[in-house]
This record gives structure tokens, sequence and C-alpha cells, in this order.
């Protein structure tokens, strides 16, 4: 048995006093697509923001291809990739300049041919000598995802990867999930709202309501239960209930 | 040992970013402007003193009388940088103030720093690669202004700069870097730091008029000898000795006015360079060295000054939710 990709232990956050994110443990293998559910302040990103080490847990800890988050932020850094909900470049350079600035930051040995494979393989080689000020929100997504892989992370996080873009535009981005995940051996975690991409690019889920996980399972098991894609919506609104919606920064 | 390379990139990231910012470079134009009018000003009045002075010694020689009875002038033409010093004080904090609140206010708007800190780098090593960029552009920006001052100066003036001049200004350029250092890194850390840019930028232009209008005017303000137009003592004719006798009976406030003044690190700035370019009487034309000697406790607290802030900023921690907001 190998150790998981991601190892989370008792992993809590507090905002004055609001519990974010309440004890969450559970593990994540390798290779996995992982989808992350839960409604508007469950604490998704709040998890997302300290497994990338954006923050330091309240107590509790996880580890990213064995490094732990607190002891080796470093390490971790090394080996992830992160794509926040709104991906904001610097407008006034171009998707290249943009992305040459974060390949160097991530000590890529050749940046500008790594720059240039992958825009290849994200297919907008086109948009490289274009200024990212201009650019459409599914654009700026795909120069998003190209920021976090230029340096061929183990993990790649998504926050919500699909907010906001039109039917295409998540067509678009859940093969391209789909080949990295495939071609590159990269697990993945995914933030969504979205049932329906669930089940078409996930291998495993689990719903936070409250900062408290509620489910966690492999898919096959999930859509062996609970069938069709409706039935898995009426799972999903059974776990994770509306009624407070707490804003979590 | 630290690894520069992300320091390094973030650096020069930061410039390319900030010189296609063009409220920077139109604010920075404005300084440059203001002091060149102030300059050529002072030079149009210098060339005026010169040629009057010249057109006496030629009447002189005219008819036949010597020039022994009218005494040269003495020219300072680094005098002429007055009124370009008193810019770069006042516009040139004020710039430095919006280089640096555009360093942390950029990131903070477009929400770049979660793809910065999710890099491999420690949050040290962004903050000094942003001082690093603040303290280019602003060595960049004040090199060429006063390159250009020198240039004009050098031009209108009708007196010329020589080698020692020259050098005098390059020192002026390296205090008055320090000196620009200090605003740019208050609007740094109160921009990178504070819940609201907008509020950190209101709290940093609350300083600013405090160090640099009111606290080095409190000085002028409350001095005795400037309660009446040319000098209390002067028009009352009480003689040098009488005049410290007199002063000995207000210690006490001369030190409060005194303290309240140097409290202004503006005021440190602006003693050191009167000084280096002779602007101030007693200084002109004495050499750099004993200048040096006699004014370093000015260079050391804008020097002093400049490290605080420079260590606030990099031992700060910084708090990725609220620098997650614009």
């Amino acid at each position: 048995m190998t150790d998981p990709m991601i190892n989370i232990v008792r992993l809590s956050q507090e905002f004055e006093g609001f519990i974010a994110l309440d004890a969450l443990t559970m593990s994540i293998e390798k290779g996995e697509v992982f989808g992350f559910l839960g409604h508007n302040g469950a604490g998704k990103t709040t998890t997302i923001q300290m497994l990338t080490t954006l923050a330091r847990p309240a107590s509790g800890t996880a580890s990213i291809a064995g490094h732990d988050i607190c002891a080796d932020p470093l390490s971790v850094r090394r080996c992830i990739g992160y794509v926040p909900e709104n991906v904001r470049l610097y407008d006034t350079m171009t998707a290249a300049e943009n992305l040459i600035f974060f390949a160097r930051l991530s000590g890529v040995s050749e940046p500008k041919r790594r720059v240039a494979e992958v825009l290849d393989l994200l297919d907008c080689a086109d948009l490289s000598a274009v200024r990212v000020g201009g650019f459409s929100k599914g654009m700026r997504q795909r120069i998003g995802l190209a920021q976090a892989i230029l340096h061929q992370p183990q993990v790649l996080f998504l926050d919500e990867p699909t907010s906001g873009l039109d039917p295409m535009g998540i067509k678009m981005l859940r093969d391209l999930i789909g080949r990295l995940n495939t071609d590159f051996g990269m697990t993945i975690f995914m933030n969504t709202h979205l049932i329906s991409e669930i089940a078409k690019t996930c291998t495993s889920i689990a719903v936070l309501s409250h900062g408290k996980l509620v489910y966690h399972d492999r898919i096959e098991a999930v859509t062996a239960r609970y069938g069709d894609d409706a039935a898995l919506e009426e799972l999903y609104l059974s776990l994770a209930p509306q009624g407070r919606l707490a804003e979590v920064a | 040992m630290p690894d520069f390379n992300p320091i390094r990139t973030i650096a020069i990231k930061d410039i390319h970013d900030t010189l296609r910012d063009r409220f920077i470079l139109i604010v920075t134009a404005f300084l440059g402007l203001a002091a060149t009018v102030a300059l050529v000003s002072g030079a149009i009045a210098l060339r005026g003193d010169l040629a009057t002075y010249e057109a006496a010694k030629a009447t002189l020689l005219a008819i036949g009388k010597s020039v022994d009875g009218i005494k040269a002038p003495e020219f300072y033409p680094l005098r002429l940088l007055r009124g370009a010093i008193e810019q770069i004080e006042i516009i040139g904090a004020a710039v430095a103030i919006l280089v640096g609140y555009r360093a942390a206010a950029a990131e903070r708007g477009r929400q770049t720093l979660a793809l910065i800190l999710t890099r491999p780098l420690r949050n040290w090593q962004f903050v000094a690669g942003k001082m690093l960029a603040g303290f280019g552009l602003l060595a960049a920006g004040l090199a060429v202004v006063l390159v250009g001052l020198a240039l004009v100066l050098h031009l209108t003036s009708g007196v010329g700069i020589g080698a020692n001049d020259l050098a005098r200004i390059a020192i002026v350029w390296g205090v008055a870097l320090i000196y620009t250092s200090c605003f740019f890194l208050l609007g740094f850390v109160l921009t990178l730091h504070m819940k609201q840019p907008s509020h950190a930028l209101l709290a940093a232009f609350a300083v600013w008029l405090l160090l640099v209008l009111i606290a080095p005017q409190i000085g002028d303000t409350l001095d005795p000898d400037n309660q009446v137009a040319g000098g209390v003592f002067a028009q009352l004719h009480i003689a040098k000795p009488d005049q410290t006798e007199i002063m000995k009976r207000f210690a006490s406030f001369e030190s409060l006015r005194n303290g309240i003044e140097v409290a202004s690190v503006t005021k440190h700035f602006e003693r050191f360079t009167f000084a280096i370019l002779g602007i101030k009487a007693t200084y002109a034309g004495m050499a750099i060295g004993p200048i040096l000697t006699e004014m370093w406790s000015n260079l050391f607290w804008i020097l002093l000054t400049a490290l605080g802030l420079a260590c606030l900023a990099l031992a700060l921690p910084l708090n990725p939710n609220r620098l997650a907001k614009a």
C-alpha cells in the first residue's frame, strides 16, 4: 500500500471565533481526480488555502506527496500547482510574459521553451504575444491553468475552475483536466459546485457541510448507489443544506 | 545562502510592469518638470546678475577705470537647485508613496499574490523583490531628474558646473534615494498590511503631510527670530553676542522647536542637501569632506528611518486572507 498523495489529519481553521473547517480528516490517492463539494462558506476554499500553504491551519495538519504543509511548506509548493477561482494575471503583460515570470519563480530551467510547450499543450499558442488585459474569462482560465502546470506539479488544486465559463469553456477545461490526469499522472483536487461535472471528471468525491466532512467515497460507489446525475444532486442537497450560507473569505 | 533568483525575478517583473503604468510615468514627469521650472527661473536670475556684473566691468574698462572697485559676485550655481530639492522633498516623497502603494495594491487588486505565494519562495523574498524594484525605479527616476537638472544648470546659468559640483549632485542623488525610499516603504508596508488599500494610501499621505509639510514648517514658524520680516534681531540691530545671550533664556523652547523639526526625516534631508549644495550660506564654498563630517547625523537619521521601515517590511508576516482582497 503506497502513501496517499494528500493526507489530511484533523485539519481545522477558525476566523474570529467562527469555525470554518472542523477537524477534516481524509486522504486522496495518487492519480485521483478528486471533487470537493459543498455549499458557499462550507470551507472548501479554506481547505485549499491551507493545503496550498497560503494559510496556516489553526490546528491539525496535512501532507502533500509526503511533505508536511506546516513543517515544510517550500517542499509542498514545489509539488503543487494552484488555479484560484478568478484567475487574474498582470494585464499589462502578454500571456507569455506572465507565464515566463511564473516559470522563473517556480525554478523552471528553460522558461521560454517550457512556456511554448505548455501553450501548445493547452492549444493556446496564438495567445502568447497578446496582453492578458483583453482576455475573456475562458482565456484567462486557460492561461491560469498554464501557469499552474509549468513546473509539472504532482498535485493540481483547482478552486471552482468552471465558475463563470460557458458550456464550451467547461468542456474544454474538463478535457484538459482529463489529459493532465491521464497523460501526466497529475493528482487533481477540485472544488466545485457543478454536480454534472463530478460524474464526468472525478474518480472520488467528498461533501463538506458547515466545515464538517459529511461524505467521502469513490465515484463508482456513488454512481452504483445513486445512479444518474439527478440522484447525485439529491444526495448533495441532502448532505449540504443551504440554510446558513456564511461567506468565509 | 539565500536564493536571490526569486527576488530578482519579482523585481524585474515589477519594474517592467510599473514602466507600463502611465499614471506613475506622468507623476514622475511632473516632478521633473516642476524641478526644471524652479531651476530655470533661478538660472535666469543668475544669468541676469552675471550680465549686470559683466556690463559694469565693461563700462569701467571702457572709460579707462580700474575694475578693482567692484567685487566680482560669488556664483554658486548649485544654489539654484534649491527649488528642485524642495520639489524632491515634497513631490518626490509623494511619488515614492504612490510607487510603494502600487507595488502592494497591484498584487492585491489582481489577486496574483496567491499565485506567487504558492511558488517555492519565502514570503520575505517576495517582499524583498518588491522593495528592490521600488528602489530601482526611484534610483532611475531621481537619476533622470538630477542629470537633466545638471544639464539645464550647465546650459542656462551661464556659469557652468565642474567635477566638484557633479560629485555634490551625485551625493544628493544617493541621499535623495534613501529619503524617497522611506516614503516608498511607508506606502508599501501600509498597503501590504492594512485591511483596505485605499485606507493605507490615506494613512500614508497623512504621515506625508505631517513629516513633509507640517513638522518642518513648525520650526520656521516658531523661530523667535522669524516673527518679523528680515528677522527680529536684525530689525532691532541687536548684536550677535546679545542675540546669543537672549536666546539662552529660551533654551527649553528652542530644544522643543528643534525636536519637532528633527522628528521629520524631511528636515534631515533638507539640512544635509542644503549644506552639500551650499544653499545654506554657512556651507557655501566649503569642501565636501568637512560638510559630510558636520552633517553625518542627518544622513544617519535618514538611513536609520529607511532601514527601520525596510526591516519592518521584511519582518511582518503576510496575511494571505487579507491580501486576497483588493
